[in-house]
């Protein structure tokens, strides 16, 4: 857990782990068989079908392919927020929120850094923690 | 296969009906249909009924109300283009030769959510982690207007186009013009759009019958409006770099869709296309084969999609003015083409309008330009 989030935990599926260095990573799926790639990891290949799938490291450093502020959002979600997809090297295309940044700040095609945030608080009243991009 | 027509189309006006339940709203519009068809409940062999959210048996809650049960009646759930995809299957039974005379409900009730933005799939990843429909429109409109130089005053002209249609029909759930600067100066729901760049929430029903084109004299006097082609397509999964501003889905669709029908683009008279977003109606003018990749702000600005244009598109007011109750949306609009093409509709009446095409797209989940997407070609 990375300290700055305190006891917050991450939504499930994230594939989120916090490094030696502090520093939060994303894991995907490879296939063994057909090398395709994806993001949340999963438990069949969707190319050739083998089960046969690897951790994947992904790399924290991406680029923003569009992103847009979320204003109008279901219960839960610190309005307003920044909704984007970040592509990161691997070829992989990751939903994410931005933060520590304002909207005017972006540009498309930016250098993004892999990040941690609270971004609402759940059903159950805790905080909602998840990874998230800030610019580079 | 036989060739089919649309004998008779119903709907009620879209808007909140926050007392009515699901079947109070639908049954006028299918009473409606059946009536302008000229056909009687006991010709009606088979029912298909799409909906998103209804719930189940939605088909026979409706029906029952009308005293048209015993027959074969499949519901249907494709999201967005849930009824859409219903009046394929239709299509396909009476095209078969399965059926003669097949009824087509679409519905919706959104009102029973209380407002606030389309409930998404929960076990999607992408939803679990905030996406909503605004956002991922949002995000298509911001890369197309950084890729392709689009105005955002170009962008507010497509829902001040779609207001200025709607204000013509009425069973539009906005009938008031805005202008430009009201669409900009409204509150921001999702970057670049303001509220009046989403289409609304709300409810709704809208009802076709169909037959063989060769038996529809025996019902009814009206001009039969004939099926050139019915088309329903998923979506392609990839998980890597999706090009937003051009969605593959209605690009494989319509190209599918123009080669049965043996029409081309430059064919059509009419259009109604899935403009749940203004920057929808961009998207696909250029996937639909109207303009070319990156020409479509053009169209808007020479205004050759308004009525009385070149080539009109979404003269009902689409889904930015008529509305938008999801599972309702995909028969309304060949309702309204409908009545196009027999010449019914007055003072928003496209002239002359021989063929037309009706776009329906479904989305919501990761990986997808759309879930679902689903094109239907018309000729009188």
């Amino acid at each position: 857990m990375n300290e700055a989030m305190g006891e917050a935990p991450f939504l499930p599926g994230d594939g989120i782990a916090i490094g030696d260095d502090g520093r939060p990573r994303l894991t995907g799926s490879e296939c063994a068989d057909c090398g395709a790639r994806v993001y949340p990891a999963v438990a069949v290949c969707h190319a050739c079908m083998s089960e046969n799938l690897r951790p994947l490291a992904l790399s924290p450093v991406g680029t923003l392919y569009s992103w847009s502020v979320v204003h109008v959002a279901p219960k839960g979600w610190t309005t307003p927020y920044i909704a984007a997809y970040v592509d990161l090297p691997e070829g992989v295309r990751v939903f994410t929120h931005v933060v520590g940044t304002y909207a005017a700040c972006l540009a498309i095609d930016m250098k993004m850094r892999l990040c941690t945030a609270v971004l609402g608080t759940g059903e159950d009243g805790k905080p909602m923690a998840s990874y998230a991009f800030t610019p580079d | 296969m036989r060739e089919v027509s649309v004998v008779g189309v119903g709907m009620v006006p879209f808007g909140k009906y926050r007392d009515k339940t699901l079947a109070d709203i639908a049954w006028p519009a299918v009473k409606h249909a059946i009536q302008d068809a000229g056909v009687q409940k006991k010709d009606i062999e088979v029912a298909y009924c799409g909906t998103a959210l209804g719930g189940m048996m939605s088909g026979q809650r409706i029906l029952k109300s009308v005293g048209i049960t015993g027959l074969p009646i499949v519901n249907v759930e494709n999201a967005c283009s849930s009824s859409s995809s219903a009046f394929r299957q239709a299509w396909i039974g009476v095209a078969s030769g399965i059926y003669d005379v097949a009824l087509v409900i679409g519905v919706e009730k959104l009102t029973k959510f209380g407002g606030g933005t389309l409930p998404l799939e929960k076990e999607d990843f992408e939803v679990t982690h905030g996406l909503v429909m605004p956002a991922l429109y949002g995000m298509r409109a911001q890369r197309y207007m950084h890729d392709f130089g689009l105005a955002p005053d170009t962008l507010a002209k497509v829902a001040v186009k779609a207001r200025a249609h709607g204000a013509l029909n009425e069973d539009a759930q906005f009938r008031k013009p805005v202008t430009v600067e009201e669409v900009m100066a409204a509150r921001a729901v999702a970057e670049p759009f303001t509220l009046l760049h989403c289409c609304p929430s709300g409810d709704g029903a809208a009802a076709a019958v169909i037959c063989p084109t060769e038996m529809a004299a025996r019902f009814t006097s009206k001009a039969p409006i004939r099926v050139l082609a019915s088309e329903v397509n998923s979506g392609r999964y990839m998980t890597g770099f999706r090009d937003m501003t051009t969605p593959e889905i209605t690009v494989r669709g319509a190209h599918e869709a123009y080669e049965i029908a043996g029409v081309g683009p430059e064919d059509l008279d009419v259009l109604e296309v899935h403009d749940a977003f203004t920057i929808a109606e961009i998207l696909y003018y250029e996937a639909l084969g109207l303009c070319a990749r990156g020409d479509a702000a053009r169209l808007i600005e020479d205004g050759d999609t308004s009525l009385g244009g070149r080539i009109p598109v979404n003269p009902s007011g689409g889904l930015l003015a008529k509305g938008h109750p999801i599972g309702a949306t995909g028969v309304a609009q060949i309702v309204e083409v409908v009545r196009q093409l027999r010449g019914e509709c007055r003072n928003r009446q496209v002239e002359g309008a021989k063929v037309a095409l009706t776009h329906c797209t479904g989305g919501g989940i990761s990986g997808f330009d759309h879930g679902a997407c689903s094109i239907h070609i018309f000729a009188r």
